[in-house]
């Protein structure tokens, strides 16, 4: 076996590549070797801030917890996996039966351990010991990098169930990152339409309408939130039924109390400042329900199937991929903003014999995403044109 | 401005520290076409006794109703011959004019009643429009007859009325959608933008004798339901519409800030419900210690330097370390908004009752952290009903919350006494020959 490699926060704006013992899997628990791991908003903030609310790093941490790998050695009781198995990992592992654990919102948990939050270990490293229960075996059809991605898209997963998304709805998404993209995808497979979604970056926002949004909005800082709110309600031909915030600014959150229709509702998935000016008055009249979300719960097995079943792809939001070696770079670019979703490769060897091939893969593929993008922008060009001409 | 009909003499009081105004009305009738038939015209004479500006040879007074029902000629006739009966009104010029003067009595129309109204308790937003001239975006900008929690008699029946006779004791659902649209068709008839609701302008409200309702919205009282009880009806449905938002149920903790009429009511059916312990918090000891004889587990006073933390703090250790799963925020005030968020359980529910300012601080990140859900309330629908059979079923005593009572004459008074918030309930008895509940 290799060093265990991994990178860990020991304070705000300290991350270094540490070399950490290798664990072994204890009872009812497996060691992995970790393949594919993603660099979430988290990861960054706590590097640079050494917070984020209350959960303080006070030692040093390893950070991550968007994660697939193999399973390398198995702890004592576990059935349902063998060494070999590829799998996709919930960081979220509740530490006992609570009363949250009993009517499944385990999310809630108050003593959950959870995977790069102070004081838990995270699994941007070689090798990493998890609870066998809380990894899901992955179908061949399904890549490492997007089981890495089903942390993000679970989020999404769960906001959508917190917000009741149905088909025929009006969706408004507020944000167009990882997050928001996420959304708007599983919106879409939940049949939702047409899907309005702003952000501050034209270049989010161009994704955004590739991957289906109907509408796209560039949002200024000082844009008006009401004003937003009747642009939104004028283009999707009404106001929305659900208005999902993946952005935690006032601004928006402002923005999805005008939008939102009466009786309709507002998820709260972006982690803001811890005080929000919010036009109550407006919510309190229009009876809407402003539901907050925080991670998720039994949605693993949903991803998993979305993916096998190719309903959703998550791979055009895989901007880049670089070694565990160049972990620091490779935090250094998200902070930058310069990149949307960053995969760090953390088996040995791996970047060596893949560097050349996944170069030059990533690039033909990049091609082919582009050309089955623009494609399918036509076509929806195509489809909008005819409603409007038909008077739909 | 000008009448048909047969000549009286009638007074009205404007309040709010104008001047008073005796008012009378002349013996001369419009022409039909006259473009300001269904006008009354008036003589107006101020206190010290001159004559204010004139019209036509008529002085007319600057403050008299002008009503804004313009009525073919029959109609009016028909009115003012049931002009004996003097349609008693409150209503609210502007802001801090309130007044009190007579007002045709109306026929009723398709699938209408004219009732006979008997009692009105007055609320909170009766007094906040009295004092204001608006709420939010609800704004007075001509006179308006106040009062919704109304209870009273079927006089007479419009065409097409099939479930309801003269005679009939009916409690008042003050809003009634104008057209079929999204929210009637599923069933929150509440949320409808172009609602027609009693009090709230341009709509006049109850706060008279006589009163036009759509027939639909006036349901029997059963002979076990007193009309105070009936007028009551109102506030009690906002709870019922708040506790079933909340989804309180058996074994239900509550913490439910504010205790007044509303938060009162919100204990009523909590309890009725099946909540296991309900807590409540209040400024006043006065409502506390009616809210613990009404049934509440555990009280908690609150004063104005009582932080929101410090408010949840307290819940939690009344609770025996626990945290209520639906918190019920009555009072719209922003430090009760905060603590009832810190209050609320992780996965539980906060119902926001109270209308505060526009904006208001929320700690969201927690809303969001600890999956809150935050519900607005607006008015109720589908609850009188079920009020109606709570109360014959005595499931639910709402009695004690009315603690005056005035006749419709002494309406000022009853104002500046829910003004000053000295009692819970204020009742208007607008039925001369029957004053009792």
């Amino acid at each position: 076996m290799s060093e265990n490699l991994a990178l860990v926060v020991h304070g705000p704006g300290d991350i270094k590549l540490d070399k950490r013992p290798i664990p072994e899997p204890g009872a009812g628990e497996v060691l992995l070797k970790i393949h594919s791991v993603g660099i979430c908003g988290s990861d960054i903030h706590y590097w640079q801030h050494g917070k984020i609310g209350e959960f303080v790093v006070k030692k040093p941490m390893v950070l991550g917890h968007e994660a697939a790998g193999t399973v390398f050695k198995l702890g004592s009781g576990v059935q349902h996996l063998k060494v070999g198995d590829r799998v996709t990992i919930e960081p979220g592992v509740p530490r006992e039966n609570c009363d949250y654990c009993k009517i499944g919102r385990y999310n809630l948990s108050p003593t959950i351990f959870f995977c790069a939050t102070p004081p838990d270990d995270g699994v941007l490293c070689r090798y990493y010991v998890h609870n066998a229960n809380y990894c899901f075996k992955l179908p061949e059809c399904v890549s490492y990098e997007e089981g890495a991605l089903i942390e993000p898209l679970s989020v999404a997963i769960h906001a959508s169930r917190r917000g009741r998304v149905q088909m025929g709805h009006k969706v408004l998404i507020m944000g167009a990152g990882t997050v928001g993209l996420m959304n708007l995808l599983v919106a879409k497979s939940m049949g939702a339409g047409p899907i309005a979604v702003c952000d501050l970056v034209q270049e989010r926002l161009d994704l955004a309408k590739c991957m289906g949004a109907s509408a796209v909005f560039k949002v200024e800082k000082c844009t008006c939130p009401r004003e937003l709110a009747q642009k939104v309600k004028s283009s999707l031909c009404g106001m929305p039924d659900v208005t999902i915030d993946a952005t935690g600014a006032e601004q928006s959150i402002q923005t999805g109390i005008y939008a939102t229709r009466p009786g309709g509702v507002l998820v709260l998935i972006g982690m803001g400042p811890s005080s929000t000016n919010a036009p109550l008055l407006t919510a309190i009249t229009r009876e809407l329900d402003i539901r907050g979300v925080f991670r998720y719960c039994n949605t693993w097995p949903t991803a998993i199937n979305m993916l096998a079943s190719k309903k959703i792809d998550v791979k055009p939001l895989i901007t880049h991929r670089m070694p565990l070696e160049q972990a620091i770079e490779a935090f250094e670019l998200v902070k930058k903003g310069a990149a949307l979703k960053v995969i760090v490769l953390c088996e040995e060897q791996q970047h060596q014999q893949q560097q050349g091939q996944q170069q030059s893969k990533t690039l033909e593929q990049c091609q082919q995403q582009c050309q089955q993008l623009l494609q399918q922008c036509q076509q929806q060009c195509q489809q909008l044109k005819d409603q409007c001409s038909t008077g739909r | 401005m000008c009448v048909g009909g047969v000549a009286e003499t009638f007074w009205s009081l404007p309040f709010g520290g104008k001047s008073t105004f005796l008012v009378r009305a002349t013996q001369d009738l419009p022409a039909r076409g006259c473009p300001t038939s269904g006008l009354r015209r008036v003589q107006a004479f101020r206190r010290s006794g001159s004559p204010t500006r004139s019209c036509g040879g008529f002085p007319v007074a600057v403050a008299a109703a002008a009503t804004s029902q313009v009525q073919p000629r029959a109609q009016w006739t028909t009115g003012l011959k049931m002009a004996q009966h003097e349609n008693l009104s409150v209503v609210l010029y502007e802001k801090n004019d309130l007044r009190l003067e007579k007002r045709p009595i109306l026929e009723p129309g398709p699938n209408e009643v004219l009732l006979k109204m008997h009692s009105v308790g007055i609320c909170g937003s009766d007094v906040h429009f009295w004092q204001n001239g608006r709420i939010g975006d609800f704004i007075l900008r001509k006179p308006m007859v106040l009062g919704h929690e109304a209870s009273g008699t079927v006089f007479k029946v419009g065409s097409g009325v099939q479930h309801l006779k003269p005679g009939d004791r009916v409690a008042i659902e003050p809003g009634v959608p104008r057209e079929d649209d999204e929210h009637c068709r599923t069933g929150r008839y509440n949320l409808s933008p172009s609602i027609f609701f009693s009090a709230t302008p341009p709509d006049d409200g109850q706060l008279c004798q006589y009163n036009l309702h759509n027939a639909n919205f006036c349901y029997k009282l059963p002979e076990s339901v007193s009309f105070e009880e009936g007028a009551l009806i109102e506030p009690l449905s906002v709870a019922i519409h708040t506790c079933r938002r909340g989804g309180v149920t058996i074994g239900s903790k509550v913490f439910i800030l504010g205790a007044g009429t509303i938060g009162l009511v919100n204990l009523l059916v909590c309890k009725a419900m099946g909540a296991a312990q309900v807590l409540i918090c209040d400024l006043s000891l006065n409502r506390l210690k009616k809210a613990k004889q009404m049934g509440a587990n555990f009280t908690i006073a609150v004063d104005k330097n009582t932080s929101a933390k410090e408010l949840s703090q307290k819940v939690k250790e009344a609770l025996g370390g626990t945290m209520p799963d639906i918190s019920i925020e009555c009072t719209g005030a922003e430090l009760c908004i905060q603590a009832g968020i810190h209050a609320t359980k992780s996965g539980g529910v906060i119902v926001m009752v109270g209308l505060g300012k526009p904006f208001a601080n929320i700690p969201m990140l927690e809303v969001g952290i600890r999956e809150i859900d935050i519900r607005g309330v607006f008015r109720y629908c589908n609850t009188w009903p079920v009020a109606i059979d709570m109360l014959a079923s005595k499931s639910i005593d709402v009695k004690s919350l009315v603690t005056h009572r005035f006749p419709l004459e002494e309406a000022l008074k009853a104002f500046e006494t829910t003004k000053e918030g000295v009692g819970i309930k204020v009742m208007l008895k607008c039925d001369s020959s029957d004053q009792n509940p």
